[in-house]
Order: C-alpha cells, then structure tokens, then sequence
C-alpha cells in the first residue's frame, strides 16, 4: 500500500508537471493561428498523421486547441481557488479562533450559503454578471469560498484549542502573533490540500459552465466548450468530444492523485 | 497441576512499510490455574501484543507469529496449539474458554446497541441459549459486577452509563461465558483512582469465586503489587525478569527491574518527614545526596487566592440560552509561599485544572481574588494581564500537544523572552542556550523539532519554555502524568532541582497521590469544586480528617505486595455532578482548623 | 424534543437568510436588468416599460419586500419566457427532479456502500486498491462527460435507452424511469465516487475502535463483526454525508437535465438564466437552495432517530 501511495503520488505529480508545462509552453510553441485555422475539407477529420487528434465541426485542429484549453482552463481554475482562500482563509481563521458571537455570525452565513450548490451558485452569478473569463473565475472563486471557510474555520477552532497556543497565550504572545506564528502554520496543510482538491473542482464547474454556454465564450478555447460543441456529432466524430474530455479527466485525476498523497504527507494526525 | 497457558519463545512481527519490526520475540512465560500472572513494562515494551497473541487477536493489528508456541489447557482437558488453530476453533475459544478487558471503557462497548444485546450475543453463540435464558443470565452477571439498578442498565445504551459502569460491563462481558483464563489489558488505566480501587478488588473477588487464572497487563508497578502472584518484567519486546511477585519487589535481580522499581513512590514511605525528597533514581544517588538541605526561609506568601469561583455556562433550549452552570470551582481559597509547593489532588472532574486555569485567567472566573506579588489578577485590563503573565507559567499534562510542530525548539523557547522584550540578538542566544542548559537538554536539540524528541525531552522543552521569563509560580497540570515512570522521576527531580536553585513556585495539579506525597510542601483535596482539606503535606497525609480525603488514600495502590487493599468488595460514594440550575446558590466553603494550617471543609 | 423545536426555529431563519442571498445574488450586481432581459438594441419606452412591469424603479428594499411577500401570499409572479405562473412552471417540474435525485442517490449508495466497505475490510490490500483506483477515475470525469459516454453507449449504440425527452409520469411512469435512468446513472457514478471514498474511511475509523476488538474476543465471526457491529455505526455518518451530496445533485441536475433534455427543475433553471428570466431565476435559485436545506434538515432528524447517543442524550 505504501508502494500504491507512492506510485500514485509520482503519476499525479508526473501528470501535474506535463499538464503545467502544456499550458505554459504549450501556446508559445504553436503556430500563432493554428488552433484557429479552419481547414474545411478536413471537418471532423478522425485522428490522423496531419491531425493527431483530429478537427472539430469547423475543421480546426483539435490537439492544438485543446493545448490552448488547457492554459484557459488552468488559468480559470488557479484564480477562481486563490480567490476563494484569499476571501475564505480569512474569514475562517477568525471566525475559528475568536469563536463566540463573531464565529456565530459568520458561521450561519456560510451556512446559508453552504444551501446554494455551488455550480448553481457560479452559474447565476456568471449569467446576471455576463459570462466571461473574468466572470467566470468571480463566478467560481465566490461559489467556492463558503467551502473554503467552513474547512479553515474547523481547523482554526482545533488548533486554538491546543495546549501550545495556552502556552503561548500565557507567555504574552499577542493575538495577532499567536494566529501569524501558531495557527496558520498549523492548518496551512489543511488549506493546501483542500486548496489541490478545490482545484480539481473548479476545473470540472469551469467545463461545466463552459459546456452550458455560461461560462468561456467563443472563439476561446476551452474544453468545456469542446464537449458542448461534439453533442451533435458524437455518432459520426467521437474523438471531438473524447480528446477534451480526456484533457479533464487527466488534469483532475493528477490533482486528486497529488491531492490524496499531500494529505497523508501533511497530515500529521496520519502518522 | 499442568499449567492452563504456556508461551515459548513467541515472537511477533509486525508488517511496515519499511518492512517487518519485531513486536516482541524470545518471550516464554506460564500461568498456571487460579493464578494472576502481571505482565509489566513502559510504553513499547511489548506487553500488549503479548496477551492479543494469546488470542490471536494480532492479526488484525497487522502482526504475523513467526515464531515460538502457545499452548492453551482446553475446557475439556485437551491442549491447543493456538498458533496453529483456525480461525473456527479460535471463535469458540475467544470469548468462551478465554475472556478479555480492555483499557478503554469509554470506547469498549459498541455505541449503538443496547447492554443487553452486547451481552446476550456471545452467551447465544457460545452456549446456545435462547434470548430469554441469555437474557436471565445477564441480569445476573450485571448483578454479579454489582452494578446498581441492573434491569434498568439492560435496556440502557453505552453513554448513559459512567465509565466505572462500562468496565463493569465489560467485565460482566468477559465473565459471561465462565472462561478459565481472564485477559486484561490496562483494564484500570484510564480511570479514577477509587473507581480503579472497585475494579481491582472485583477481579480478585471474581477470579477467587471462579477459580480462573489471569493475565493482567499493566504499567503500573503499584497495581501489580496489589494484583499479582507472579510477574514478568518485559522491557522492549523481551523479558527481562520474572518471578513470584515478592521476589520481584524485594530482590529483583535485573538492574533495569531495580531501576523501575526505584522510581515507584509508595504511598506512605514519607511518614515522619517533613520536608520533600526527591525521586530515587539509579544511577542518581550523588544528585540526590547532594541535596542541599531545605534552607529554612521565611515564610513569605507569593500567591493567594480568595473565594476563588468559575462556571461554565450549560446552554440548551430555543435560543441557546444559559440554562445550567457546571461549578467547575467554588469558592476556593488558599495561599502559597514563596519556593514551595502546593499541590491540587482530586479526581477527574473536580476542578482542580479549572482551578489552575483560572489563576492565570487562561478562563475567566466568575468571581474571587487572585493576589500575586501585591496585584490583584482578576482587576487587570487585557494590557497588564498579559505583563503580569511573566510571573506565572503553566506547563501542561500532553507533552505532545504543549509544543507547536511546525516551530523549531529554539524559536518557542525564545517566544516569551522576546514577547517582553528581555533580550534580543546574541543576548537572546546566549539567554536560550542557558535555558537548554538549565534542563539538561543537549544544545543541539534548539534547531530540532518537536517530533524528534521524547516525551521527556519535549516536557523538558516545555519546562525551559516556562522558565524563559524568569516566572515566580509555576503550574503544572499533571505535567508527569504522560510520562513513564522512570523519566517522570527524571523530570520532577529536575522540576525540584529548579525550585531550590530559582526559589519558584509550584501550583502542582495532579491525581497521583503518591507523586504528591514526595514532593508537596502542602497538600489541597478537591471534590467537587471545593477544597474539603488543605494542609502540610505531612497532616494531610498521616491525619487525613475529611472522608473524601480518607476514602482517596484508601483507595491508592501501594507498590509493595505486603500491603494489599483490595481483597474484597469495595464501593465508594460515586461522585455527583458539578452541574445546578441557575437558580441554585450554593454555600460558602467553611473550614475548621484542627492544626495549625489545617484545614477541613464543614459538611 | 427541544432538539427539534431549535432546529425548526433555526429553519426558519435559514430561509429568510436564503431569499436574502437569493436576491443580492440576482439583483445587487451590476447591469441593468431590463437592458439584460430585451436586450441593448431595444427602444427605450419597451425598456421603460418592463422596468415599471417588473418594479425595477422601486427602492431595492420596496422590490425584495414584493418578492418575499408575493411568494408567502402565493404569488410568485409570472415567467417572462414561458409567460406562465412560475408556481404552476415548479410545481410541474420539481416531480420530475425528484425522480432523478433520488434514483442517483440509490443507485449511488447501492455501489458504494459494498464497495467502501469491501475497501476498508481489506484496507492497505489489492482490494482496496482497486477500490480507491475507481473511485478516482470516477470523481475526475466531469458528470456530463459521464452522460454524453452513456448517451453514446446506451441510446445510440445498443439502443437500450432514449437519449433524450421526458413523458409525463401520470402518463406511463415506466417510461419515465426509461427516461430517467441514464442522467441518474451518469449522476449517481460520480456521487458513487465520493460516498465510496467516505464509506471507506468512515469504516476504517471504527474498525480501528476498542469495541470492535471486544467483539472479536468475544468470539464473533468476522462477518458478524463488520456487518453488524461495525456497519451499523457506519451508516449514521453514511446517511449524513450522502444527504449532504445533495446540493452537489441538484447543482449536477441544471448539466445533466439539459444535456438530456429532461425538462425538470435543473431545465428549468438553465432556462431561465440563458434567457435572463429574472423572476424565474429568482424563484428557482431560491427554491433549491430551500430544498438542500431542508433535505439536509431531514438528514439530521434521520440521524437522531438512528443514533441512540443523541436521541436519549
């Protein structure tokens, strides 16, 4: 089993790295156009030599496009989750460690927020706003935040509850201090991990609301959008809805590779 | 007479993921019918996977016997080859010819059936009963454990019951099938000392009735010369000594066997002294001899405590108001001198931590007066209280949970000079090395983390913590009570080296009344929130006046097999709760002086 | 008994805080609504119009006093796409979800539990491998990749299945299920996923507990052991964390509903926010959000009458 974890957290991070490097270096090797370029004799052309993953109902090349996705997609993803801690760590941290009314009021907002899914969540505000990239990622990151609280608020109350942050509160360490030097670094792992996972999930409602037209627009590349547009073709071209459903599939498996094995690493109580 | 179980050299191994480690090897020991066999070793000592091998219970903890025999005296007179019976004929033994406890009771009962159900299913499998002859038979085990009210606890579930309660059903449990041998593991670890006063003396009582033999695991050298006829002294994985339990405490052979008994306070062994000594230690003897003789100072109060009160609220209904308060402390009042110490005993619940806590304002008290060095505590705004911390430190029971893990030792030593601003740049270096120095840990421990010390060590780190602010009073909440017995005597020889060197102060809470007996100048019984007896250690201890502080000392293991105190039933008043309505007002805590300085609380 | 006093005030309350964030979330940011409903090449006194219809000069607080007061009278005005009463619209497709969420959660938990148990038994084996292996592949596809492959395989390919439509349930309910089964299976594999995962866990914990090891001593077969002393500690925290995948449900409904043209409560709500259908965002958002709530709600309550340590403590 040790060997599993280990092996299954080498193919996550393995997975992570080329899925990183596809996104970076991936749209400054390409031809500028490519993905693009609509070549109309080759419409949903099958995989071949010319084109590795085949061309979409407009004839454009599908591996160049979903290269670009992929930045799209992560780009999306990496903003909406930093968002979401940036707006949920604090919010949960003072929530959990002053306790009491504070704790009491922000808690039963998260809570009614916690009754909104968060795909409807991010699919209401991505339409009142107006679907965008920018949109999207506000969308997604507030969807997200009330998860985000509720997590870091458990930690915070756990961890403020433990004999060192007595000891450093009767040695005259300032609140300011005890949350900066004791608390955060204790859940700092708890907020990693459910920082990777909350990736995976933001990488999944970003296809979602891409796939209902709420959320990248064309002509951007994104790989919900892909799925959305081979619904009509999937008898004759399965390949357009299979490339970029397998780019969601690999991104999201690495992350929850990587997210498992960072748990069990991070996670002292585990040992 | 063959003996009911015979071990040859077992050994155990357990799978990890950096392959096998031995759990224990090259262990032979016998128990013969009607004997209790003590199995006694430190934490990692290999005592438990011992007994779950008896049972074949290792497997399921990922251990595999690789080697040795275990031979069991069968009901029917035929032997067993327990490492080779399957797992059939193991059901039939497991529970019916070979009973168990465990250490937890808290945990021990399944939470969602009933005490009924949890006994009848082994009598139902075992002895084919129906649910109505089960059920007969365990209103009489119930009865049997003298477990008051016991129709009602049948219907009852796990935690409506106290845990004294549970390990009573839980031994009714092992008892069901009438087994011939009785493992327990711990059985009285995780309880009060009277409540483990009741269980001891109902094994022994129950073990003379049925006439069975039993294996008992304990850490506990006291506990094992209350219990054993014969003893194995087990220390990482192998034995070390055994023999009848007189041999053991009266001419052990082994020196690590002398060494842990060394470190055993006996309860009693301080009468006539008036003073604290430190704890024996082999290997100590020059550091105790050079124990500098009590320097006779005047007496001169650091901290005084007056009508000291603190509840907690109990919230319930609609609107989560205040509807009950738990009188952790009431009205408590006391002085301490500077340079001794005052140690706080009692049983869990009776506020005694509460009571420390409160001293420091880590919780806020409802009422009272807390004076130390000419300040009132309880009148300091947020802004002088945490000034006025430097003069008092607290260092906690859970060695594991006191030091942040993702802190380097030399940063949390330093936190509290710096917080005040005692010292800075090579000053502070200087100050925290002094400090490594001054509790014996290694100056390259203050680049280590906390996961790479011991327990010792890491209380040790907290001790130096403590001691960074140059406090007057320090409290330790049951500041040993984690520790194994050998380096617990290590860390209170350090903690009184302290205070004759520093002249501190210690506020010592703790349930061991035998630790306490060495090393308190004067002693305080709570109960129920109230002290019911505060004096010199020495009246407290030879005149003790109060019943609740009669009854506690009566109910304390001695570690010595002459003087047993469990032979037949026991049963002490059970502790009520702390919890009244808000309406409630209680009395004024009133003592009588029947010596001078002692103190007993009117009923 | 004042258990369930408390939690019923604190519904309430919940319920005012939802149709408070029902209506920030659709009416406090930025854009003009009518401009989003007609669109900006409009001629302003149609504009001027649907603003007066709709109350959109009022104060804020004058417009969410109308809302909240109109669905409380039982008005809860009328759909500007489908112009009918959004009540009727609800109450028409609120069966029609309930279908789907409660066939994916039985199908989710018919898998996971055996499997989640199975895991934890053989915890750090094969099994378990294989176990958490395909609950990991079913957490990373999205859900409706999971449809589109089923549309792909059952209804095109071996045509066991319509991939499309929805019928009426007082018309033939079986063939409500034929249409409902695919979305609940494609659901119900990703909630699989997750619930095996914590079965798993949750059964790991209490095997690691005193009082299993008691039942082994007391001579209990194995199988007694895990599936009646152990499983029925497990299905408390089980129940509470499938009931808690709800919301995960009704927000997959809105993807799954759509891609199969399911007209339910998910249809509906893709419908009003592609054609900006504000009252009916309003009304459908809301009423979600109430639902998970107060499924969430029945859940506890489930988990009081299961767990002795609350109902008697």
């Amino acid at each position: 089993m040790k060997r599993f974890k280990t092996t299954k957290g080498m193919i996550g991070i393995i997975l992570l790295l080329l899925i990183a490097l596809v996104a970076i270096v991936g749209p400054m090797v390409i031809p500028p156009d490519a993905a693009t370029a609509m070549d109309m004799r080759a419409r949903r052309a099958p995989p071949s030599l010319t084109h590795i993953f085949g061309t979409d109902q407009l004839g454009r090349d599908l591996m160049y496009r979903v290269i670009l996705g992929t930045r799209t997609s992560l780009e999306i993803a990496v903003s909406a989750v930093v968002m979401s801690i940036v707006l949920g760590l604090p919010l949960g941290l003072i929530s959990g460690y002053f306790g009491g009314f504070v704790d009491n009021v922000l808690m039963r907002l998260v809570d009614t927020l916690l009754a909104f899914p968060a795909l409807l969540l991010a699919l209401t505000i991505s339409a009142v706003l107006g679907p965008n990239i920018q949109n999207t990622i506000i969308a997604i990151g507030v969807a997200f935040t009330p998860y985000l609280a509720r997590i870091i608020r458990g930690e915070a109350l756990r961890v403020a509850q433990m004999p060192y942050v007595e000891a450093a509160r009767s040695a005259g360490t300032t609140d300011l201090m005890i949350m900066w030097r004791h608390v955060l670094p204790n859940i700092l792992p708890a907020v990693i991990v459910q920082g990777t996972i909350s990736l995976a999930f933001a990488i999944l409602a970003e296809a979602g609301l891409s796939f209902l037209g709420l959320g990248t627009q064309p002509p951007a590349a994104s790989w919900g959008l892909m799925i959305q547009a081979s619904r009509d073709q999937l008898d004759i071209a399965p390949w357009t809805a299979l490339v970029p459903g397998l780019a969601v599939a690999l991104t999201v498996l690495g992350l929850n590779m990587f997210g498992d094995v960072l748990r069990d690493i991070l996670d002292p109580r585990s040992k | 007479m063959k003996d009911i179980v015979s071990v040859d050299h077992l050994r155990v191994e357990f799978a990890t993921g950096d392959g096998p480690v031995v759990g224990v090897q090259d262990v032979s020991f016998t128990i013969a019918p009607g004997e209790t066999l003590c199995v006694v070793g430190e934490s990692g000592s290999g005592k438990s996977v011992t007994s779950l091998s008896l049972m074949r219970l290792v497997e399921f903890g990922g251990g595999t016997i690789t080697q040795g025999a275990l031979t069991f005296m069968r009901a029917d007179g035929t032997t067993l080859d327990v490492t080779a019976a399957s797992s059939q004929v193991m059901g039939q033994v497991r529970g019916n010819e070979i009973g168990m406890i465990f250490q937890e009771p808290m945990t021990a009962l399944n939470p969602v059936f009933t005490i009924e159900r949890q006994l009848t299913d082994g009598l139902m499998l075992h002895k084919g009963l129906t649910q109505e002859a089960a059920s007969a038979r365990a209103l009489d085990l119930l009865k049997s454990v003298r477990i008051p009210e016991p129709e009602r606890r049948l219907r009852q579930y796990p935690h409506e019951l106290s845990g004294g309660m549970r390990q009573r059903v839980v031994i009714a449990m092992a008892m069901a099938c009438e087994p011939k041998l009785l493992i327990a593991d711990e059985p009285t670890t995780a309880l009060d000392v009277t409540i483990q006063a009741e269980i001891l003396a109902l094994i022994n009582r129950l073990k003379r009735e049925n006439g069975m033999a039993v294996l008992f695991i304990t850490h506990d050298m006291a506990v094992v010369a209350q219990m054993a006829d014969r003893v194995v002294v087990m220390y990482h994985g192998r034995i070390v000594e055994t023999g009848t339990v007189e041999q053991i405490f009266e001419n052990p052979q082994e020196n690590y066997t002398k060494a842990l008994l060394a470190a055993v306070p006996k309860l009693g062994e301080m009468k006539g002294k008036a003073a604290p000594e430190r704890m024996r230690l082999i290997g100590d003897e020059a550091a105790r001899a050079a124990q500098t003789a009590p320097k006779s100072r005047k007496p001169e109060v650091l901290l005084q405590v007056k009508n000291l009160t603190t509840r907690f609220p109990v919230k319930g209904g609609i609107l989560r108001r205040t509807v009950a308060q738990v009188h952790a402390v009431e009205d408590v009042s006391f002085t301490l001198n500077v340079g001794e110490t005052l140690a706080l005993v009692g049983e869990s619940g009776c506020g005694k931590s509460s009571c420390g806590r409160s001293i420091l304002r880590l919780i806020e008290p409802t009422s009272g007066e807390v004076w130390i060095g000419g300040r009132d505590i309880g009148a300091l705004n947020h802004h002088d209280l945490r000034r006025a911390r430097a003069d008092m430190q607290m260092v906690f029971q859970d060695p594991f949970a006191s030091l942040n893990p993702y802190r380097r030792l030399k940063a949390q030593v330093a936190e509290p000079i710096q917080n005040f601003g005692l010292a800075s740049g090579t000053d502070l270096e200087a100050r925290v090395v002094q400090l490594f120095d001054r509790v014996r840990l290694p100056r390259e421990f203050m680049t280590r983390f906390p996961h790479e010390l011991s327990g010792g060590q890491r209380q040790r780190a907290a001790i130096a913590r403590a001691l960074a602010v140059n406090p007057k009073l320090i409290v330790a909440d049951e500041a040993v009570s984690a520790l194994d017995v050998s380096v617990q005597a290590q860390v209170l020889n350090l903690m009184m080296e302290l205070q004759e060197d520093l002249g501190l102060s210690y506020l010592f809470i703790s349930h061991d009344m035998a630790v306490v007996e060495r090393i308190a100048h004067h002693v305080g019984v709570m109960y129920l929130g109230r002290i019911v007896e505060i004096g010199p250690r020495a009246a407290v201890f030879d005149n003790p006046q109060h019943p609740y502080t009669q009854s506690l000392l009566s109910a304390v293991p001695i570690a010595d097999p002459r003087k047993r105190r469990f032979a037949d039933d026991l049963a002490f008043k059970p502790i009520t709760s702390p919890i009244f309505p808000l309406s409630y007002q209680p009395a004024k805590s009133t003592y009588t002086e029947i010596a001078p300085g002692h103190l007993v609380l009117n009923a | 008994m004042t258990y369930v006093l408390n939690r019923l005030l604190s519904v309430i309350l919940t319920l005012f805080l939802i149709t408070l964030v029902t209506f920030a979330v659709t009416n406090i940011l930025p854009g003009d609504v009518a401009m989003m409903i007609m669109g900006t090449q409009s001629n302003p006194e149609a504009l001027a119009g649907l603003r007066e219809s709709l109350g959109l000069n009022d104060p804020l607080l004058v417009q969410y006093g109308h809302w909240v007061g109109g669905m409380i009278s039982g008005d809860w005005g009328n759909s500007l796409i489908f112009k009918k009463p959004i009540f009727e619209l609800l109450a028409q497709k609120a069966a029609a979800s309930a279908i789907i969420v409660a066939m994916s959660m039985i199908i989710a938990l018919a898998l996971a539990v055996p499997l989640g148990v199975w895991a934890a038994v053989h915890r750090d084996k094969w099994q378990d491998t294989v176990s958490s292996t395909s609950a990991l592949m079913g957490v990373s596809l999205p859900d409706f990749f999971w449809g589109i492959l089923m549309i792909l395989v059952f209804a095109r390919w071996l045509g066991w299945f319509p991939s499309s439509g929805f019928v009426d349930p007082a018309e033939n309910f079986l063939g409500t299920l034929r249409h409902a089964f695919l979305p609940s299976l494609a659901l119900g594999l990703g909630l699989m996923a997750h619930l095996t995962r914590m079965t798993r866990s949750t059964m790991t914990g209490i095997l690691n507990q005193e009082f299993i090891r008691v039942a082994r001593a007391k001579g209990l077969a194995e199988r007694t052991v895990i599936w009646r002393y152990a499983l029925a500690n497990a299905i408390g925290p089980v129940i509470t964390i499938a009931g808690l995948q709800i919301g995960y449900l009704f927000g997959s409904i809105i993807v799954m509903e759509s891609l199969f043209g399911y007209t339910g409560m998910g249809w509906l709500t893709y419908q009003a926010l592609l054609n900006r259908d504000l009252p009916l965002i309003q009304s459908t958002v809301f009423v979600i959000a109430a639902v998970v709530m107060l499924t969430n709600l029945a859940v506890d309550l489930l988990y009081v009458v299961i767990d002795p340590r609350i109902r008697l403590g």
